[in-house]
C-alpha cells in the first residue's frame, strides 16, 4: 500500500463521565477536527461511523449523528464493530478512487450506565452460555487470562506489572480517562477482586469517549498537512465466539490479520522493523497476549520482556505507550483511539510518552468476547 | 431430522437512561406556558429550529440565536387513524396533522381539532389551540384547529 492514503487529522476525548449527549460530542470532535485542517463540512467526501447499538439504547445508532457530524445529505456509512475496522473501510474508499477524503466517527457513552460490561453478556450464545448465567465479559476475559499464564508458566505478577506500565502511561497521556498518579504494583495488587486473577485495576474502565479521524488520498493528503501518516498495511480476521471452540491462551485471528498487514506493508521482521504498538487491550493479560500474536515479543517470554523494560517507553519494543485500553476504552472508540495514539506518536508529538525512534508503528483493534475479532493496521512516515 | 425451538429470552433494556440536548426543549416548554414559542435561527444561512439546535444541520456551525415562531402554520401533511398501531379500532377517526409554523423551517407534529377528515388538505391554515391552564409542558399545545 506504498503511501496511497494517509491519516491527515484526528479529535480525541475520553473521560469517566463527560456529562455530555451523543450529538454533542460528535459535533465537538467533528468541528474541532475541520477547525485544525481548514476544512468545511463539503471537503469530506464520505463519512463512516463506528458506534455499539446496544450502549447507545437505539437501533441503527448512527442515524442520529449526520447532522452533528456534517455529513447531512452527503456520503455516510456505518461498521458496528471496533472502529479500526472503520478506518480500513475508509481507507478502501479511498483506494477505490471514488472519494478523496474519508472521515470516521466513532464514540461511545458508557461511563454513566448501570452495567458497563453487560454488552458483551448479548453476544454469548442465548441458548446455553446466557441461560448457565456464568460468563459475562469480566468471567469471560479471567477464563482466559488463567488460561494464558498457566500455559506459559508466567506469574500472577505480570499482570501487575502490565497494569503498572500502561497505568503510568496512561497517567501522562492528557488524552486518557483513568489517570491515577504514583500508580505502584500495591496499588494495583490491592485493587478489588472482579473475577480471579483479574482485579479492578487490571480491567478497562468504564468510559466515556470518542475519536474522529480523517483519511485523503496522497495527493489531497500533501494540501491539507506537511505531516502525513501513512497507512501501510491492514488486515482483519474474526474466529468463532463461542469460548468452547478456542485456545484462550493464543489468539489465531490476531496472527493472521497481522501477517496480512505485515505482507501489505513489505515487513519481513516486525520485531526488528516496528517502533512501537498501541493494542486494544481490555485487560492486562490481553497486551503481552496481543503483542506475542503480533510478532512483537517473544512467545513465552513476556514476563521477563515487562520486568526489563523492554516494553516501556524507552524499552526497545514499545507497546501501549499511551497507556492503552487500560487508561479508557469507550466501547468501539478504542480502535481508532490507538491509531490516533500512533500518530501522535510518528508526528513526534507525544509528550512525555514520546518513544525515542518513531517511524513505523502498529495498531491493533478487537472486538467480540475474548477479542474474537481483530484488526490490524500498520502506519508509517 | 430438522428441529426448531423456541426458547425464551431477555433483552434487557428496559431501563436505560437516554441523555438528551436540554436547553432547546427547556426554552422552548418555558415559553410555552405564556402561550409563546421559542426555537433558534442559524446566524449563517438563516435556517430557523423548533426545538431549538445546537448546531446548523446545513452549516455545520454552533448556534445560539433564539428566534420566536409564531403558533399559525400551513398543513405540510396529514393522515387520518382509524385503528392504533396494535390494530385496535379507534371510537373516532383521529386527524394528525405536520405543520410548517410561521417563521420555522422545521415542522412539529399535532393533532387536528374541530375538522372533519374529509376537509383536511395540504395547505390548509392552522392555528395552536392552547390549554387554559398550561403547566409548560407538551401537553400546554393541546391540537391544531381551523385559523
Amino acid at each position: 500500500m506504498d503511501k496511497k492514503v494517509a491519516i491527515v487529522g484526528f479529535r480525541m476525548k475520553s473521560a469517566p463521565d463527560l456529562v455530555t449527549t451523543r450529538e454533542r460530542l460528535t459535533f465537538e470532535l467533528t468541528r474541532g477536527l475541520f477547525d485544525d485542517l481548514g476544512i468545511e463540512r463539503e471537503d469530506v467526501d464520505t463519512t463512516i461511523f463506528c458506534t455499539n447499538d446496544f450502549l447507545d439504547g437505539r437501533t441503527i445508532s448512527n442515524c442520529f449523528l449526520e447532522g452533528p457530524a456534517g455529513c447531512y445529505m452527503r456520503d455516510e456509512s456505518k461498521v458496528e464493530m471496533d472502529a479500526l475496522n472503520g478506518l480500513m473501510y475508509a481507507c478502501m474508499r479511498i483506494l477505490s478512487g471514488q472519494y478523496r477524503t474519508a472521515m470516521v466517527v466513532s464514540l461511545a457513552l458508557t461511563g454513566y450506565q448501570v452495567s458497563p460490561y453487560l454488552h458483551i453478556e448479548y453476544q454469548l450464545s442465548p441458548i446455553y452460555d446466557r441461560q448457565m448465567r456464568l460468563l459475562n465479559e469480566l468471567s469471560a476475559a479471567a477464563l482466559q487470562a488463567r488460561s494464558y499464564l498457566t500455559r506459559y508458566g508466567y506469574s500472577e505478577e505480570l499482570l501487575d506489572a502490565v497494569a503498572v506500565q500502561a497505568l503510568s502511561n496512561a497517567a501522562a497521556n492528557p488524552y486518557q480517562a483513568r489517570r491515577i498518579p504514583g500508580v505502584s504494583k500495591e496499588k494495583v495488587a490491592s485493587s478489588s477482586p472482579y473475577y480471579e486473577p483479574l482485579k479492578e485495576l487490571h480491567c478497562y474502565p468504564p468510559t466515556d469517549g470518542g475519536c474522529v479521524l480523517l483519511l485523503a488520498s496522497a495527493e489531497r493528503a500533501k494540501e491539507l498537512t506537511d505531516k502525513p501518516v501513512w497507512v501501510l498495511g491492514m488486515g482483519q480476521s474474526i474466529e468463532t465466539f463461542y469460548l468452547g471452540e478456542r485456545d484462550l491462551f493464543r489468539s489465531p485471528s490476531t496472527v493472521k490479520a497481522a501477517k496480512r498487514a505485515y505482507e501489505l506493508a513489505g515487513i519481513k521482521d516486525p520485531k526488528a522493523e516496528v517502533d512501537l504498538a498501541e493494542v486494544s487491550a481490555l485487560f492486562a493479560h490481553q497486551e503481552p497476549l496481543l503483542a506475542e500474536a503480533l510478532g512483537l515479543l517473544e512467545e513465552g517470554a513476556a514476563e521477563s520482556s515487562y520486568q526489563s523494560g523492554d516494553t516501556a517507553v524507552s524499552g526497545k519494543m514499545p507497546i501501549n505507550p499511551s497507556g492503552g485500553a487500560l487508561g479508557g476504552h469507550p466501547v468501539s472508540a478504542t480502535g481508532l483511539i490507538r491509531a490516533a495514539e500512533a500518530v501522535r506518536q510518528l508526528r513526534g508529538e507525544a509528550g512525555e510518552n514520546q518513544v525515542g525512534k518513531a517511524e513505523v508503528a502498529v495498531v491493533h483493534g478487537q472486538d467480540g468476547p475474548c477479542a474474537q475479532q481483530n484488526a490490524v493496521v500498520v502506519l508509517g512516515v | 431430522m430438522e428441529e426448531t425451538r423456541q426458547v425464551q429470552g431477555t433483552w434487557d433494556l428496559s431501563t436505560f437512561k437516554f441523555r438528551i440536548e436540554g436547553e432547546g426543549i427547556k426554552n422552548m416548554l418555558k415559553e410555552m406556558k405564556e402561550a409563546k414559542l421559542l426555537g433558534n435561527r442559524c446566524h449563517k444561512c438563516g435556517t430557523v429550529y423548533l426545538p431549538a439546535n445546537f448546531y446548523c444541520r446545513k452549516c455545520h456551525i454552533a448556534i445560539h440565536e433564539p428566534a420566536e415562531i409564531s403558533d399559525h402554520g400551513e398543513v405540510m401533511s396529514y393522515t387520518i387513524g382509524y385503528a392504533d398501531v396494535r390494530g385496535n379500532p379507534l371510537d373516532e377517526p383521529r386527524v394528525s396533522l405536520m405543520v410548517k409554523l410561521d417563521g420555522s423551517d422545521t415542522w412539529i407534529m399535532g393533532a387536528g381539532e374541530d375538522m372533519k377528515p374529509e376537509d383536511v388538505h395540504i395547505g390548509m391554515r392552522v392555528k395552536i389551540k392552547w390549554a387554559d391552564q398550561r403547566v409548560g409542558n407538551l401537553q400546554d399545545m393541546e391540537s391544531f384547529i381551523p385559523e
